[in-house]
């Protein structure tokens, strides 16, 4: 297999969009784009010093700007040697603390509230929720003000460095924070309520898997040096790319990830199905009360979980308040000698896990490998959108598909300017498989493969056409059966798009044609086939990313009959266009 | 008689929109600025935006993309006057370091391989004035809570932004803080345009350079002070690089004269 190698990162978060294509019964192509352009930060920092890359790095995103910072941070003192003592870890803690209360208030009553209360923005909301926006702007500014204490400003805060802080806050400071976060424990209460009761629609359900840090002590928290993974795996730090599994798309500049070749999530949602369970006093009275199955499978109900871990955050403070006023006093800026070593550090960002991963020779930094959460999180973002846009098409809501795929990416919280807007839902031209045929052509030829039952009348469509194209001379291919053990057919297809030619039910009128991507079919048990899953199973994720069906709409399925008159002409119709 | 509201749009280009965050950031404001001027387009706030004839319009990040060029002109064309916010949209943020086309070709290439990009073309990013005219600039990375509401009241008022002509030691002085250069730190403050209010020398750590290079610093003798301080000559031009965007290219030009 060819290898793409690369030093990656594009910022994820800005402006992005998501689209849907729909042709007759079914949904063609669901993409989440981000227009964001390519910052190439991975590349900024190399050749620079370890302190450099700390101020360089949390550039990427004003929103997730000290878990980047801390992300770095820890990595570094990984590569470096560099041990702090327990304070320095507590200051971290609250500091991180600012930036998951300021980001989850804002996202969940700025961003996500005024979908579920009708309004276009949180100002137009204030007029008839006037205490739940002011509670909102508080928290947030709350929020900010730690973070302000903490690392010197709002955004981008150089105060957080290698080894310690500049400087500390002052144990007045502190004491203020912790009445403050008292003062906000019954209105967070009702927070809590007010997410967990929302009425999240159902669709779309389905299982992920979750993956979070899993911090020391079996205690809940925001970071750690291991990965958690809801299938019961665990991955040590510096073993992060054994969930990752980057790779490029070409309508984003941000990657895509999956574990173990399924998409994955990260995020609050993830958090609390992995680690609720370890939540204590009110918050884990709440997850006890709120925390059920539907949290497993619906992406929406990340704004409940985001909700539950404001209240974890605003018990915790005072907590670490009081041990940060305990003696010994925070120490001067840890000095290390080191001028090689390679390290990772994992932190929890408010949408989800961060990883940064730098290899330091010479004093400089030698490569750089940043993944953030919105790059884990695109799969399973069109994922959930393709199995929401299919079930609304099926059930004839189509009007609702557009703002409901808003609803998703939003849940996820991917950052605030891309969860603001732009959903698409296009209609695909009349015979529009032709263009994706050409399209895929074009860049690099594709291998046909014919699939289905000649016994059960259309139903052996594929084969038919298969044998056809054969005969007429199209190179490249072949039958389902020709597939076993023949090790060629593999070789040949690599890094060619696949398209299986099937009898698809789309639900359409017989005959119908559509191209399809593999995963598509795979993920919406509505859409009928039989022999792809198994298929499929052989396949790593880049072929199945790049594979397709060329599905016909077949009438009868009945044992022993002909295939079907509609279902010739289209075969018929294929053949002409592609010989 | 009363005057209409003046009609704003605060646009995001590439970049990291803490600027635009910084302004939703004035949490005690928020609802004052939303009434006291007509916002008619502010992705990071607001569904129902208008693309529409604009008084002012902010912008913040960098070129980076044939659509943010295409969003840009049309910004132009309809606002009366085009403001820069933060680093990104006055010299290209640090992602403007690599001026040179062939070096952001190939740290392209590094990045994303040969992968043709098919919904929007990249381009090298670039601050907005190397496109269209720009009225005003507000520096910082990101921008600062009072500097912007000290912008928007005299803007309000008809009046022009403050100018930031003093470099960051200015600031530092006032404070009364230790000169880190005199103790041995690598701190870029005389060449750094002030408004932060010297935040990381009251921190005890040096000034990275975030607010961009101030009107009139003088680099090169800048550069020849703190080789004599015994600094590395590519720390220092590391440094000097790091948060001056494509403004780097000249000062590299000159000191390879």
């Amino acid at each position: 297999m060819k290898k793409i190698s690369v030093e990656h990162i594009a910022r994820v978060e800005g402006n992005g969009g998501i689209s849907a294509t729909i042709d007759g019964n079914v949904v063609t192509d669901v993409k989440f784009i981000i227009n964001e352009g390519a910052r190439l930060i991975e590349r900024l920092t190399v050749g620079r010093t370890p302190e450099e890359d700390v101020s360089i790095a949390p550039r990427i995103c004003a929103i997730c700007t000290l878990s980047h910072k801390f992300a770095a941070i820890r990595a570094m003192e990984n590569a470096l040697a560099v041990e702090v003592p327990r304070k320095v870890h507590l200051f971290r803690e609250l500091m991180h603390m600012g930036e998951m209360i300021e980001s989850h208030s804002l996202h969940t009553f700025f961003l996500a509230l005024p979908d579920y209360l009708g309004f276009p923005n949180a100002i137009a909301m204030g007029s008839k929720y006037e205490s739940e926006v002011k509670l909102a702007l508080q928290m947030k500014n709350f929020g900010n003000h730690i973070m302000k204490t903490t690392s010197g400003r709002y955004i981008h805060g150089e105060n957080p460095v290698i080894g310690g802080f500049g400087k500390y806050p002052s144990k007045d400071e502190l004491i203020w924070i912790k009445e403050r976060a008292v003062e906000f424990m019954p209105s967070i209460i009702k927070t809590v309520d007010l997410f967990c009761t929302i009425d999240y629609p159902d669709c779309p359900e389905d299982d992920t898997i979750y993956a979070c840090c899993n911090p020391a002590n079996d205690k809940y928290g925001f970071a750690g040096d291991e990965i958690i993974v809801s299938t019961g795996d665990k991955i040590y730090r510096d073993d992060y790319k054994n969930l990752t599994n980057e790779f490029i798309v070409s309508h984003s500049y941000a990657k895509h990830s999956r574990f173990k070749e399924k998409p994955y999530s990260v995020g609050a949602l993830a958090r609390i199905n992995n680690l609720g369970e370890r939540l204590e006093g009110e918050a884990g009275n709440m997850y006890k009360k709120y925390f059920n199955d539907r949290w497993k499978k619906n992406p929406l109900l990340n704004n409940a979980a985001q909700a539950l871990e404001l209240l974890y955050s605003f018990e915790r403070i005072p907590q670490l308040v009081d041990e940060l006023l305990q003696p010994p006093e925070a120490p001067e800026i840890i000095r290390y000698t080191a001028k090689e070593g390679k390290g990772t550090g994992l932190v929890e960002a408010p949408r989800g896990l961060l990883i940064h991963h730098y290899e330091i020779s010479n004093g400089l930094v030698s490569h750089t490998d940043i993944i953030t959460p919105t790059a884990q999180n695109a799969e399973d973002i069109e994922r959930y959108c393709y199995i929401a846009a299919q079930s609304l098409l099926d059930s004839g809501k189509e009007d609702k598909i557009r703002d409901r795929m808003e609803l998703i990416v939003r849940a996820y919280d991917p950052c605030i300017s891309c969860s603001a807007h732009l959903a698409e839902v296009k209609k695909a031209p009349e015979e529009s498989w032709k263009e994706k045929i050409d399209e895929l052509k074009q860049a690099e030829s594709p291998v046909f493969i014919g699939v289905g039952n000649t016994c059960y009348s259309d139903d052996g469509a594929g084969i038919n056409l298969a044998l056809e194209l054969k005969k007429a001379g199209v190179k490249d291919v072949w039958l389902e059966s020709e597939l076993n053990d023949n090790e060629e057919i593999w070789q040949n297809s690599v890094n060619r798009p696949l398209v299986f030619l099937d009898a698809v039910d789309v639900k359409e009128k017989p005959g119908k044609i559509c191209v399809l991507p593999l995963h598509h079919i795979l993920s919406n048990t509505s859409l009928s086939h039989k022999f792809l899953p198994f298929i499929s199973g052989q396949m790593n994720y880049k072929q199945l990313k790049n594979s397709y069906v060329l599905g016909i709409q077949p009438e009868s399925l009945s044992k022993g009959q002909k295939i079907s008159r509609p279902v010739r002409d289209a075969i018929e119709k294929v053949l002409n266009y592609m010989h | 008689m009363k005057k209409d509201k003046l009609k704003i749009g605060i646009y995001e280009l590439t970049g990291c929109a803490g600027c635009a965050l910084l302004i939703l950031d004035c949490e005690n404001e928020l609802v004052d600025i939303f009434q006291a001027a007509d916002i008619q387009s502010f992705l990071m706030a607001k569904s129902d935006n208008i693309d529409g004839e604009l008084d002012i319009a902010l912008v913040e990040g960098s070129v980076s993309t044939e659509k943010d060029i295409e969003e840009l002109m049309d910004i132009r064309k309809r606002a009366e006057i085009v403001v820069a916010i933060g680093l990104c949209s006055m010299v290209g943020g640090i992602q403007g370091r690599f001026c040179d086309e062939k070096e952001w070709k190939e740290n392209f290439k590094k990045v994303y391989g040969d992968i043709e990009m098919t919904h929007t073309k990249p381009v090298q990013s670039k601050p907005i004035d190397a496109y269209i005219k720009v009225d005003y600039y507000l520096p910082g990375c990101p921008i600062g809570k009072e500097q912007f509401l000290n912008f928007f009241t005299r803007m309000l008022r008809g009046n022009p932004p403050e100018r930031y002509p003093q470099p960051v030691c200015v600031e530092c002085k006032y404070n009364e803080n230790d000169c880190l250069l005199k103790k041995g730190i690598l701190c870029l403050g005389p060449l750094t345009s002030g408004g932060c209010g010297a935040i990381c020398i009251n921190h005890n750590l040096p000034c990275v350079g975030c607010w961009g290079p101030v009107e009139g610093g003088n680099w090169i003798s800048e550069y020849y002070l703190l080789k004599e301080k015994g600094f590395d000559d590519e720390l220092i031009k590391n440094k000097m690089a790091n948060f001056s965007g494509t403004k780097i290219a000249e000062v590299s030009e000159q000191l390879r004269k």
